[in-house]
């Protein structure tokens, strides 16, 4: 399975960390760090470039919007955990205290509720919460993308999959 | 008693502007809303379908030759394919909750039909199609039916509902 892409948004709707896995062409090979491939796209169909941060900012209004849809309609304690289109899978995780853990992968990825949580847990709370350099807050994504944080996600990624 | 009658709670059938032409439940299981509350439950989910469908991952392909030096206009061909080339792009197809499943099924007019059902029921794709086969014959076939409105066809009520309980 592969995974797209790793969104964090805090409680005030900020989107406090984005990653992005584009898998490479196949000619070139190499670690596939950078988001500037999306970037640099250029849409043949009359559509505006769309960056990284709009992207994120369209994921946020998706999961928000949806998220409350099936609280009115699943009740106060339902919760949503996944949707699918024709091309990819987005797996959602809500911590009690509303931050929101997204991850989009492919139709063939099992249900990632476990994995997000595990993030959350082993990766979130002790390099970004546990790091008394880090703020309370993180605005604009401060003290999330720290060394530590990075690299466990990274090194969990590839692991689990 | 089956597994799939047991599991239908509410269908809701959206047109393709986003409003809300008809509304039913068949089963409790979901909350009840008003109806202002579904009209915009029925616009929302107009507007993240269509986001759902803009935020596909896009993969780069490999360009053979970079191109010299201009960078200006884009290629006659994106630089870019879809995870699942030859696949339409969709919006969404499925949302799975804890409590229930949503499967929505968009006609090729832009009509969206929203089935929620338990997410342990089976075959929705099958029970789809069939509502969507009862709203070509009752719905769009009704000489009465002004198209994009509300829909009101008794047949269609009757023959969905004894569809439905009478799935063995």
């Amino acid at each position: 399975m592969v995974v797209y892409s790793f969104y964090i948004f805090d409680r005030h709707a900020e989107c406090i960390y984005k990653r992005r896995w584009l898998p490479r062409p196949t000619s070139i090979v190499g670690k596939s760090r950078s988001n500037t491939v999306s970037d640099a796209a250029p849409t043949g169909l009359g559509q505006t470039v769309r960056s990284t941060d709009d992207d994120s900012k369209l994921v946020f209004g998706t999961v928000f919007s949806l998220r409350n849809m099936v609280r009115k309609l699943g009740g106060e304690d339902d919760n949503f955990v996944s949707f699918t289109t024709s091309q990819y899978k987005l797996h959602y995780y809500e911590t009690p205290t509303n931050t929101k853990f997204v991850m989009l992968t492919d139709l063939k990825s099992p249900s990632m509720r476990i994995a997000l949580q595990q993030i959350y847990i082993n990766l979130f709370v002790e390099y970004v919460v546990k790091n008394p350099l880090s703020p309370t807050e993180h605005p604009g994504g401060v003290g999330v993308n720290n060394e530590l944080f990075e690299e466990s996600l990274e090194q969990f990624v590839v692991r689990a999959f | 008693m089956s597994d799939n009658t047991r599991g239908v709670f509410s269908l809701i059938i959206i047109n393709k502007a986003g409003g809300l032409i008809y509304q039913r439940e068949f089963q409790a299981g979901l909350r009840k809303l008003s109806t202002n509350d579904y009209l915009v439950l029925a616009g929302t989910f107009h507007g993240v379908h269509a986001i759902t469908r803009s935020i596909t991952p896009k993969i780069p392909i490999a360009q053979p030759t970079p191109s010299p030096a201009t960078g200006t206009t884009g290629p006659a061909a994106p630089g870019y394919s879809y995870p699942n080339p030859g696949v339409p792009v969709s919006g969404l197809d499925y949302l799975e909750t804890d409590k229930f499943r949503l499967t929505c099924f968009q006609t090729l007019t832009g009509t969206k039909f929203l089935l929620f059902t338990d997410p342990l029921t089976g075959s929705v794709e099958g029970i789809i199609q069939k509502i969507y086969e009862l709203y070509a014959d009752y719905v769009m076939k009704n000489p009465f039916y002004q198209i994009e409105m509300p829909v009101r066809c008794e047949a269609f009520d009757r023959h969905l509902g004894a569809w439905l309980r009478g799935r063995t």
